[in-house]
């Protein structure tokens, strides 16, 4: 069923933007490609972003590319080779926030233009914005919905992503926020788990020895989300509460049936398909607005939100119309906001 | 840099007598197989792809196989006693961390920080090697060890925050090109397997190294003190491991916890592959740092050639194991058609 929800929310996200897209006339020059840092099911939907966008604004290309592993290494190689075979356009998530800088501005330095998707380069960089979620916003808004859920002790433990990538610290610091905020504790924060194996293995050892010492759980990384979403099913105890992250099919089963509270969904296929209208526009004689409304998050100064929304049970099966149409919002206005296009 | 091998110790007659037959003797060896299947394939995939030669490109090869080589010889440098180090990666990243701190925090000349950077790492290395010794662990284990725990030091240390406010010379060094197609990094790696070339070769701390791998009781009979050979062994492998991060932080123009992967990890699929390819045994007591070089420079060509001929990025992987493992077969193949018509 979240299958088919997917490819409902591609095609008639397709459908919806065509006609917006129709205004974009720009020349068949623009070689993309949509570069991940690794493999992970939450850049899945940028490969049909990438589809919709070369058919929608007629680019040359737009290449969906996965370095096969979450390397620095393995990224730059990646991005080095598809500069040599002509690309000139990128959508990159950042293998490393600083140390992708100085391949990007060896890209740039070699005619490339450069938007960082679903985490931002630290500025100063040649990348011309970054579009991606508010990750410090979204774990505060899932920690307070998390708080909300619960009555009286109000005890959560936060499973979380890699110590090295900096936004695991401002997720950490947004959820101590919320959780100070709304008079909860923070008993644990466990990081280092985007993983399968180390997620599974410590989740469980945690649950397995701390449940009763806890009454709810946040999330802010996908496998995490998802371990837990399926350990609490396991125990089959719904005292817990919990709010997930992303929309893996697991954690929005879990959702559904009551066993996770809510879960943080973010917009992949929105910033892949906005990524890419972007770059197109901007190899094509648009230049990026000073005054646009860009705000600022700690790695740049010059962030768009491409929008974080919470779903609970109620709301699950509405969740492809609510990112759609976030989706939607930003694409409408988002060249009259950010860019500066003579015609 | 050809191979090298204990039996260098004692110089015998009949190895004198070889040497007039030196180049002969090159045709028939590993390292001449690598260098023929390197050259076919950079032919290959230029005539595939006339990008393959571009100056950009051949800057990104330079650079990469500069890494790769030196993280081959650092994993080469204690493969010689048997052993090996898991820790390259995570030694390798404490000491550009170190490095980044002192030069941008402290403010220390960016010299004074490379030797700081370059004395943290040996220091690990020497951690290592006393481990390995006073407790007789294999080494694996140790390092297994040890890598989590430098790593983990790091990452509480630096809060996994990066230093990208270093010295305008160092950030220039990793941006600069030789002949506008090649990174000076190569010239560093180069410089550094000469270097260790003709320490196996033409020291006696070299040649203890070689022996004390090769049979650890015949050594110790010849005076060799092999225990502390073994230390040597990991804290030059700490060094090459925190020489090599240094270059790449001038290469990322920051120094990043992350430049190695997730505790180091991501350093040690190419720091085996070099010196197996170039034929360094994992039993110890014989290394090739030409065929460690040549080893690397096959992987980064492979490895971007695919990439050129836009196979599937998850194929790479696996077309890359394949080719390895023909390539590895087939100078079996080579050097026993030899041996039976008497070449060899």
């Amino acid at each position: 069923m979240i299958k088919k929800m997917s490819k409902l929310l591609a095609l008639t996200s397709c459908a919806a933007l065509a006609l917006l897209a129709s205004t974009a006339n720009a020349v068949q020059t623009t070689k993309l490609a949509l570069v991940t840092g690794g493999p992970h099911p939450y850049f899945a939907a940028w490969a049909q972003a990438g589809k919709d966008a070369a058919r929608d604004f007629k680019l040359g290309a737009a290449d969906y590319k996965v370095p096969p592993k979450w390397e620095l290494g393995e990224q730059n190689s990646l991005l080095e080779s598809l500069t040599s075979q002509g690309y000139n356009a990128f959508l990159i998530f950042p293998g490393d926030s600083v140390g992708s800088v100085s391949t990007v501005a060896e890209l740039v330095g070699n005619g490339a233009t450069v938007v960082a998707g679903a985490g931002c380069f630290k500025d100063p960089s040649k990348a011309q914005f970054c579009l991606g979620t508010d990750t410090g916003n979204s774990a505060y808004l899932g920690a307070k919905e998390l708080i909300r859920a619960l009555k009286g002790k109000k005890r959560i433990v936060h499973f979380t992503g890699f110590l090295v990538d900096p936004n695991t610290q401002l997720r950490i610091d947004a959820v101590a926020k919320a959780a100070k905020e709304g008079g909860a504790e923070v008993v644990q924060v466990i990081a280092d788990i985007d993983a399968p194996e180390p997620a599974t293995e410590k989740i469980n050892a945690f649950l397995a020895t701390r449940a009763g010492d806890i009454d709810g759980i946040i999330t802010t990384a996908w496998v995490p989300a998802v371990v837990a979403s399926g350990s609490l099913r396991k125990i089959g105890d719904k005292r817990i509460k919990m709010v997930g992250i992303d929309h893996d099919e697991v954690v929005l089963k879990a959702v559904k049936d009551g066993f996770v509270t809510g879960t943080m969904l973010q917009n992949p296929y929105g910033q892949g398909y906005i990524g890419a209208y972007a770059l197109d526009r901007l190899r094509n004689g648009c230049t990026l607005k000073a005054s646009a409304p860009w705000k600022t998050n700690a790695l740049t100064n010059r962030f768009v939100d491409s929008g974080t929304v919470f779903v609970d049970a109620k709301q699950i099966d509405g969740y492809v119309d609510a990112m759609q149409g976030i989706t939607k919002t930003i694409f409408a206005k988002f060249q009259d906001t950010y860019l500066d296009c003579k015609k | 840099m050809n191979s090298i091998q204990p039996t260098q110790l004692a110089r015998v007659e009949p190895e004198v007598a070889q040497s007039t037959r030196r180049l002969p003797n090159f045709v028939l060896t590993n390292e001449f197989g690598l260098l023929i299947l390197i050259i076919a394939f950079a032919i290959l995939f230029s005539l595939q792809n006339e990008n393959f030669l571009s100056r950009f490109n051949l800057f990104a090869l330079s650079r990469n196989l500069a890494i790769y080589a030196l993280v081959g010889m650092a994993m080469m440098a204690v493969i010689v006693t048997g052993g090996l180090n898991l820790a390259i990666g995570a030694i390798g990243v404490c000491a550009a961390m170190l490095f980044g701190w002192t030069n941008q925090v402290v403010g220390l000349h960016w010299s004074v920080s490379v030797v700081l950077g370059l004395s943290l790492a040996t220091a690990l290395g020497a951690v290592n090697g006393w481990l390995v010794v006073k407790t007789g662990i294999h080494s694996f284990v140790i390092t297994l060890a040890t890598m989590s725990i430098f790593f983990g030091l790091m990452v509480f240390m630096t809060q996994a925050q990066s230093f990208r406010g270093l010295s305008p010379e160092v950030i220039n060094f990793g941006k600069s090109k030789i002949l506008n197609s090649f990174s000076p990094l190569l010239l560093m790696a180069i410089v550094a397997g000469v270097m260790l070339s003709t320490m196996y070769k033409f020291t006696a701390l070299g040649r203890e190294m070689l022996a004390a791998g090769a049979t650890p009781e015949a050594a110790e009979l010849s005076g060799v003190s092999v225990g502390r050979t073994f230390m040597y062994c990991h804290m030059l492998s700490a060094f090459l491991a925190g020489f090599t991060a240094l270059l790449l932080t001038s290469r990322y123009g920051a120094a990043i916890p992350s430049m190695a992967g997730q505790l180091g990890q991501d350093w040690l699929l190419p720091a085996f592959l070099g010196p197996v390819l170039g034929g360094t045994i994992l039993t110890g007591g014989r290394v090739s740092v030409l065929g460690t070089f040549l080893g690397a420079t096959l992987v980064v060509t492979l490895t971007n050639g695919l990439l050129m001929l836009q196979v599937g990025e998850f194929w790479v992987q696996t077309v890359l194991g394949v080719l390895l493992l023909l390539a590895v077969l087939g100078d079996k193949a080579r050097r026993h058609y030899l041996m039976q018509r008497g070449l060899a």
